[in-house]
């Protein structure tokens, strides 16, 4: 056990300094210099500038930020937001990005597996097939036609809920509805493919020939097998969806991490660029690892001594 | 199994709490006018404010020696009560109120004048528009030795500002500046409260001092204006109550002032639909024309549109062969048909420009004639450079930016115009704000788009753009007879005949020289009902005073957007 977690957090932690070399120089050959306005400053003054964010020496910074992070914690100052550090805009906005993110994946997962179960069961049957359409329009139409659509009917037409904005509970609704149908959609694909692959399974018919009846069955023994995918499919889904989707949050004006990030590279922000992908790529190795764990927890044929 | 998902169930539920309660947690707000503007806020330290949005924000906090008249937009007193110029028009000697009172109590002081000026002649500090302190005597050798680590650093008595007394300010220019009393109105000539500064210093290696910007935060940030910055959240909103110190408080009516901004024109306006927004700063581009329409039909009345301070205009690189050529650049000018950009590509009810300073806009200013269009007399020219027909010229590359869908489809129409009048092939390339910036700067272009706003209101603020050494000639056009006029123009004490020197100029520019071509001047508006807010309006430079914004009656409460 303890073998496997050293090993894995020590993947991890490569697969972070890889990102972090990646998007650090990547960003220092980007075309475009963040200090240039449709005005262009003095050279003195766009020198003190370069001096300030400490992008004079590019050798230099790159070993830099991941000291100064490390030891202070400090993700450095803002280019486009000059009030604001890099750590305040995160701390600002990702409680956003999480706490959308959150309930959408609330939603997409339990709608999702009970729909799923309800399109295995009734395999072949209206419900199953209507689910089936359903589930395809969801994965495939993108996200600001579901938003656009919602905000018509309930906002728009409906007035029955508020078109955008943040920090009260019926803002909420619309964006996470959004935000939660694709992956809504997928979750119930696999939720139904899984069972479906399990029904026909011997320890499935065993279970029927001792006399147990369907519903404990599909609770207690299909479905725990069926859904090790939407399991291994609920580590990157949870870190794309806790870290904002630019799409929702721009339809829905909400200010989260998706929207900052995109700013933030249309400005050439390197500090803030930087933070953002630091941070959501911290992130996203946290729940493959969480996730890798559960698994071990959850599929016995795994190991976690290899 | 299912345990795992109880327990991931359980923590996504837990995060989603947590996250809401510490961002969310906003109480409707029934009493505060809620202004939308178009963009976030970039910084709210007057030394660096150059963005439309900072500057509205800095106007409302701030106040200069000078501030605009909201209704001619022409300085009258600030915090300076009176003033006088000298004859040669050099020296201004100002006179500060005795009770103009900062937001925390303290009296504002020539001190915290010299304080915040000195401050902007520092390039640690990282002005943008340090250039305009350069009208003051000594400043630009101040700064240049400041920025030059070789150089010996020179004194601050050798700038031209002095203070001798806490009330009187005397500030000599290089030369006549007709618009300095309109500078002074400024974002960047603000005073600074430096007491409450000075635990926000940051020292980094030899005397490069400068400011942590979390001074600008609530509570920390002490201003002299209408208001103060109560709250500040984020990307959220601003939080502006009237500043009980000031010394012009009954003008101030607005009890609650709520800065707002959204990434995105459509939901804003779908916030201002809904009655969430009560201002928005601007008018949707995309249904500009739509709501234009329905205005003139009489199906709504709150579009405050009209024409503005600024110019879209497209720059030649008059470095580049074959377009070093005055001809080419001229036949290019008269093969466009403005109008109808404006009239079927545009369509935002722009007036077409054959100036680049937008004539009527500067009382005294004659704007010349520019060339009207005249194809045969475009062809002639081509024939006369050498390219009949546009027969062997190479493609023209043309660089545009894509913060607007406008300016490609704007720059498609001429590219079809030029072909087919004149046979000139273009290559058109699109590009980032920075990138393309960052292109126009090193002259990566033959042909570009541009647009400018002017800063102060007078011909230079646009015509600057063409002097040799300009850092935003980005045409890099030089020419001698232009230049000479624009020097007698900098020493020439008469208003009248400096603006005919002025006037003289621009004809070089766009009925000799062409470096540019105008098109159009910009439109601009507001939306708000007029019988709910009062105290504001469209102008020409769309500078929106929110000292004096105001209930005028007040609908059933919203809710914060």
């Amino acid at each position: 056990m303890m073998r496997f977690l050293i090993s894995r957090i020590g993947q991890s932690l490569l697969v972070i300094f890889v990102v972090y070399t990646c998007t650090f120089w990547l960003l220092m050959a980007a075309p475009g210099n963040p200090f240039i306005g449709e005005k262009q400053p003095p050279p003195a003054i766009i020198h003190a500038l370069k001096v300030r964010y400490g992008l004079n020496h590019p050798w230099h910074a790159y070993w830099a930020y991941p000291w100064r992070v490390i030891t202070r914690g400090d993700l450095g100052p803002t280019i486009s937001y000059a009030n604001w550090t890099v750590l305040d805009v995160i701390r600002s906005s990702l409680p956003i990005s999480v706490s959308l993110g959150s309930l959408a994946l609330l939603l997409a997962l339990w709608l999702g597996v009970a729909l799923g179960m309800l399109g295995a069961v009734t395999r072949g049957h209206w419900p199953d097939l209507t689910l089936t359409v359903g589930s395809l329009l969801g994965i495939s139409l993108p996200s600001f036609v579901i938003g656009s659509i919602l905000l018509l009917v309930f906002s728009t037409y409906g007035a029955l809920l508020p078109s955008g904005g943040w920090g009260d509970l019926a803002q909420v609704i619309l964006p996470a509805c959004t935000l939660a149908a694709g992956f809504l959609a997928y979750i119930a694909r696999l939720t139904r493919s899984g069972m479906l692959d399990e029904f026909s399974a011997d320890y499935v018919r065993t279970a029927r020939a001792k006399g147990l009846p369907p519903n404990r069955v599909i609770v207690g023994h299909i479905l725990p097998n069926a859904s090790l995918p939407v399991l291994s499919f609920l580590g990157p889904a949870a870190a794309a969806l806790l870290t904002g989707s630019f799409v929702v949050e721009k339809i829905f004006a909400i200010p989260g991490m998706g929207e900052d990030f995109v700013n933030a590279c249309l400005d050439k922000d390197i500090p803030l660029v930087l933070g953002i992908v630091m941070v959501y790529t911290v992130i996203l190795v946290a729940f493959n690892l969480l996730v890798d764990i559960a698994y071990a927890f959850a599929d016995p044929r795994i190991s976690l001594h290899g | 199994m299912r345990r795992v998902l109880i327990m991931f169930s359980l923590l996504l539920m837990l995060i989603f709490v947590g996250g809401f309660w510490i961002s969310g947690g906003d109480a409707a707000r029934s009493r505060a006018i809620i202004f939308c503007q178009a963009g976030q806020i970039h910084t709210l330290d007057p030394a660096g404010m150059t963005w439309m949005q900072d500057i509205r924000a800095g106007l409302a906090l701030w106040q200069g020696l000078t501030q605009y008249n909201p209704k001619t937009l022409n300085p009258m007193p600030g915090v300076a009560k009176t003033w006088t110029i000298s004859a040669h028009g050099r020296t201004y000697t100002f006179h500060l109120r005795h009770h103009a009172r900062w937001s925390n109590g303290d009296p504002v002081t020539t001190a915290n004048f010299i304080f915040a000026w000195k401050r902007m002649l520092h390039p640690a500090t990282g002005a943008g528009y340090v250039e305009m302190f350069f009208h003051i005597s000594g400043a630009r050798a101040y700064f240049n030795a400041l920025a030059n680590p070789h150089a010996r650093p020179r004194p601050f008595s050798s700038v031209g500002i002095k203070a001798p007394d806490l009330h009187t300010l005397i500030v000599h220019l290089n030369a006549p500046c007709p618009y300095f009393l309109d500078l002074m109105a400024f974002p960047p000539f603000f005073p600074l409260n430096q007491a409450s500064m000075a635990r926000f210093t940051v020292r980094s290696g030899h005397s490069l001092a400068y400011y942590n910007p979390r001074f600008t935060r609530p509570p920390n940030l002490v201003t002299n204006g209408a208001y103060r910055l109560t709250a500040w959240k984020f990307h959220q909103y601003l939080e502006f109550k009237p500043n009980p110190y000031y010394w012009d408080r009954k003008t101030v009516r607005c009890r609650e002032l709520h800065v707002v901004s959204f990434s995105d024109a459509l939901s804003a306006f779908r916030a201002y639909q809904s009655g969430a927004v009560d201002v928005l700063s601007f008018v949707p581009p995309e249904f500009t024309a739509a709501l234009l329409r329905q205005q003139q039909a009489g199906l709504r009345h709150d579009v405050h549109y009209r024409s503005v301070f600024g110019t879209y205009y497209y720059i030649i690189n008059c470095t580049h062969t074959p377009l070093t050529n005055p001809l080419i650049r001229r036949a290019l000018d008269l093969a466009i048909d403005k109008k109808q950009i404006v009239t079927d590509v545009t369509r935002l009810h722009e007036k077409p420009l054959t100036v680049l300073v937008p004539p009527g806009t500067i009382p005294g200013y004659h704007s010349p004639h520019g060339l009207a269009m005249n194809v045969l007399e475009a062809r002639r020219l081509m024939r006369q450079a050498g390219y009949p027909d546009g027969r062997g010229l190479r493609p023209l590359k043309f660089l545009t930016n894509d913060t607007d869908s406008m300016n490609m489809l704007v720059a498609q129409a001429i590219a079809q115009m030029w072909r087919r009048h004149l046979g000139v092939r273009i290559r058109i390339e699109t590009e980032e704000s920075k990138a393309f910036n960052q292109d126009c700067v090193h002259g990566n272009f033959d042909i570009a788009r541009a647009g400018w706003y002017g800063d102060y209101m007078d011909p230079t603020t646009w015509l600057d753009l063409f002097r040799s050494g300009n850092p935003n000639n980005h045409s890099q056009f030089s020419n001698r007879q232009f230049d000479q006029l624009m020097h007698q123009a900098d020493i020439e004490p008469n208003p009248a005949q400096r603006f005919t020197l002025l006037g003289d100029a621009e004809r070089l520019l766009v009925d000799r020289y062409m470096p540019a071509i105008p098109l159009f001047q910009y439109t601009d508006g507001l939306m708000y009902h007029s019988r709910k807010i009062g105290g504001i309006g469209p102008n020409v430079r769309m500078i929106t005073l929110l000292q004096y914004i105001h209930w005028k009656h007040r609908p059933r409460g919203g809710t914060h957007p």
